[in-house]
């Protein structure tokens, strides 16, 4: 009979007992190592009423009595290993994975293709039927929080002259009805930085133009272009999807290379580096060209006015690189798409 | 000792990840569990190794409510002050309790020799210490929320909190250490506060000469990059790049600095009976260290985390000595420890706490 020597802790006091171990026809026999040929019996417990730790390679096993005491059992050449599985001690199906490589790898590959699914196909989805029941009023208040913020900090009020204001405003509001009837909007004139050309949308449907954009576009048509172009991000609730996607790429990295402790960190991180996807920003595209084509306007204005950042985007201090032209490679592509409207 | 490795670590990892994504993150209180396990049978201490209980029912049960606090907290100031304050309240509120007992709950579930260490928990002792810490550290956020950042009423919270951080750091590492329980012997910490100022003021000033540089070579990069007339790099991607440039210079440079010193003033004060403790971690092996996790993890795609983790715990654990007069075993020992729930523990891991042992 194979015997194994360990160590035997009562649980009350902090003394270790040599003892020899070994497993008799479905019992686990604990007996002194006191030099003695049989030893004094100190437990006998059947196999399945005591618990045995899982296996590592340099790690002892430890067996947990059900009285409360516990062995420590060196099991360098796994024969107590052994010895516990011909006496019908099952190994977990995790325990039984991670033993084998192959298993691993084949894990490995799995986890790959199931965060490819979810980063591609799932977390969108998820991001757009949750950005859809989300209750209109939590949007709104979410805008106004961003909107409080900005004024408070960052912006001023607009000085373009008021008939110009109205003018969009009222040639905005013809195309919204006719491209997006019943979608709350509001629109909103700040000026901002040292003049900057922005526009932007939040979540709620503020639609903020900044001066220097009106300044600089000079021709309304590019102006209402790319306010049709926010509008697109408005009705595909693209800012609070893109916030919800965010957190979920978060909190998924977390759990691969951290405990949670990794999600505190990383959502601010990744809240602060809102820009739209491809994909968005091409939605977007496709809503304002329908949007100009509603009021019979031409997307000429727009595509010279867009071509026109482009060359100036250079010469514009840092901070100035409007958003919906920035962050893309594929601005190239967006152009090509505007030109062939045009033809 | 420790004997942990990689290549094993990295087969626990791979398959606790699998399960806990094929359960939508339930079985991550199983896959906690497993891992602290896989860290105490792997410590060795005078031929014995240390030992986990921990249920992970109980884990589980706290993530939920750790998850809940979490989401109040980053979501609840962007809805409304009222929403922000109330979720501060309910934090300093629910905080020093949840912190007592994650330190409860970690200790109590470890054992070595058959002997489980265990924390005396005293809501009093640990109102009194943890609140002055969370006020300090809410009253940048609470102020930020009220008024702009310009005023002095938003800074001098802050710049307070910087300052004090040091004071609430040892507060709390204290705190730690002279309710620990081995037995019915009680761990002893000599307060070491002028220490811990010592050591950040060092950390604090090679920060500064850590950034300087970073900042100047980056702005170097940038500043030829654009002159090469690169388009189209937004100034958010730019910024986003910059901050997680001085995060990871932070940790690579900063944080192996601040760890190796702290941790060698906070074992050298902690006592257990005759037992003294002392530690040989060194900055400058940490850096190297924390130097090819870093790097080698950004290589591999986060594949090589396992190794990166084991490495460090290995150094980690292997550079505290002990210094006994007595042998251990003759430590005379009371009974086991009180059961205790784990929504503390939950809420303390997710919030980056530990005891550092």
């Amino acid at each position: 009979m194979t015997t194994f020597s360990g160590f035997r802790f009562d649980g009350r006091h902090a003394e270790a007992v040599p003892v020899i171990v070994h497993i008799d026809e479905g019992e686990l026999i604990v007996k002194t190592a006191d030099g003695t040929v049989d030893g004094t019996l100190l437990d006998r417990d059947r196999l399945d009423r005591v618990v045995v730790s899982e296996p590592f390679d340099r790690a002892p096993r430890l067996v947990w009595l059900p009285g409360g005491a516990a062995l420590e059992v060196p099991d360098t050449n796994r024969s107590f290993a052994q010895q516990l599985r011909r006496s019908g001690v099952e190994l977990s199906l995790a325990v039984r994975l991670q033993q084998r490589w192959p298993a691993v790898i084949v894990a490995l590959a799995v986890i790959v293709a199931m965060l490819g699914l979810f980063y591609f196909k799932g977390l969108p989805a998820t991001a757009r039927w949750l950005a859809f029941s989300l209750p209109p009023r939590l949007e709104a208040r979410m805008g106004e929080q961003v909107l409080g913020v900005l004024d408070k900090h960052y912006m001023r009020r607009s000085s373009v002259d008021i008939e110009r204001r109205t003018r969009l405003a009222n040639r905005f509001a013809l195309a919204a009805a006719a491209t997006a009837p019943g979608v709350r909007y509001r629109l909103e004139f700040r000026a901002a930085g040292n003049d900057g050309i922005n526009a932007m949308a939040l979540p709620g449907g503020i639609i903020l133009v900044l001066d220097g954009l009106v300044r600089f576009a000079g021709d309304e048509d590019a102006v209402l272009g790319v306010l049709g172009h926010e509008l697109g991000h408005v009705v595909n609730k693209h800012s609070v999807r893109q916030v919800l996607q965010s957190v979920g790429v978060g909190t998924v990295a977390s759990l691969l290379w951290g405990d949670f402790s990794g999600v505190a960190a990383s959502v601010p991180v990744v809240l602060g580096m809102l820009s739209y996807s491809r994909e968005f920003e091409r939605e977007a595209d496709e809503f304002a060209i329908a949007f100009l084509r509603s009021q019979h306007v031409s997307a000429r204005p727009l595509y010279d006015f867009f071509v026109k950042v482009r060359r100036w985007q250079s010469r514009l201090e840092d901070g100035q690189v409007p958003d919906f032209l920035a962050t893309h490679p594929s601005t190239d592509e967006r152009l090509d798409r505007l030109r062939r409207e045009i033809r | 000792m420790f004997t942990g490795r990689g290549s094993e670590y990295f087969r626990i990892w791979v398959v606790n990840l699998l399960l806990t994504l094929l359960t939508l993150g339930l079985y991550s209180a199983w896959a906690k569990v497993r891992k602290a396990t896989y860290f105490r049978h792997n410590t060795w201490l005078d031929g014995h190794v240390f030992d986990y209980h921990g249920n992970p029912v109980a884990i589980l049960r706290g993530r939920l409510v750790a998850v809940v606090l979490l989401t109040g907290y980053t979501w609840a100031f962007q809805f409304s002050n009222a929403a922000g304050l109330l979720t501060v309240a309910t934090l300093c509120a629910a905080g020093p309790w949840l912190f007592m007992r994650a330190q409860q709950f970690s200790l109590a579930n470890t054992s070595f020799r058959g002997l489980r260490f265990g924390f005396r928990a005293q809501a009093g002792e640990a109102y009194w210490t943890v609140l002055p810490v969370l006020a300090l550290w809410f009253a940048p956020v609470v102020g930020g929320a009220f008024v702009s950042v310009e005023t002095w009423v938003y800074w001098t919270p802050t710049f307070a909190s910087v300052l004090a951080w040091p004071w609430m750091h040892h507060r709390l590492k204290a705190y730690q250490r002279r309710n620990a329980v081995y037995g019915d012997r009680d761990f002893t910490f000599t307060p070491a506060t002028l220490r811990f100022y010592g050591v950040y003021a060092k950390g604090f000033a090679f920060v500064v000469l850590g950034a300087i540089l970073a900042a100047v070579t980056i702005g170097a990069v940038f500043a030829w990059w654009h002159r090469s007339g690169a388009l189209l790099i937004s100034s958010r991607i730019e910024t986003w790049i910059y901050g997680a440039l001085a995060v990871l210079a932070f940790y690579v440079v900063a944080w192996p600095y601040l760890a190796a010193r702290l941790q060698h003033v906070v074992w050298s004060r902690t006592r257990l009976c005759d037992i003294h403790f002392r530690s040989e971690i060194k900055a400058r092996p940490l850096l190297r260290i924390v130097l090819k996790n870093v790097g080698l993890s950004i290589l591999s795609g986060g594949v090589y985390w396992p190794w990166a983790t084991m490495a460090l715990a290995r150094y980690r654990i292997e550079c505290i000595r002990i210094e006994s007069g007595v042998p251990l075993s003759t430590l005379a020992a009371s009974l086991a420890a009180q059961p205790v729930t784990a929504a503390g523990e939950g809420a303390a891991d997710a919030f980056g706490f530990d005891i550092g042992l």
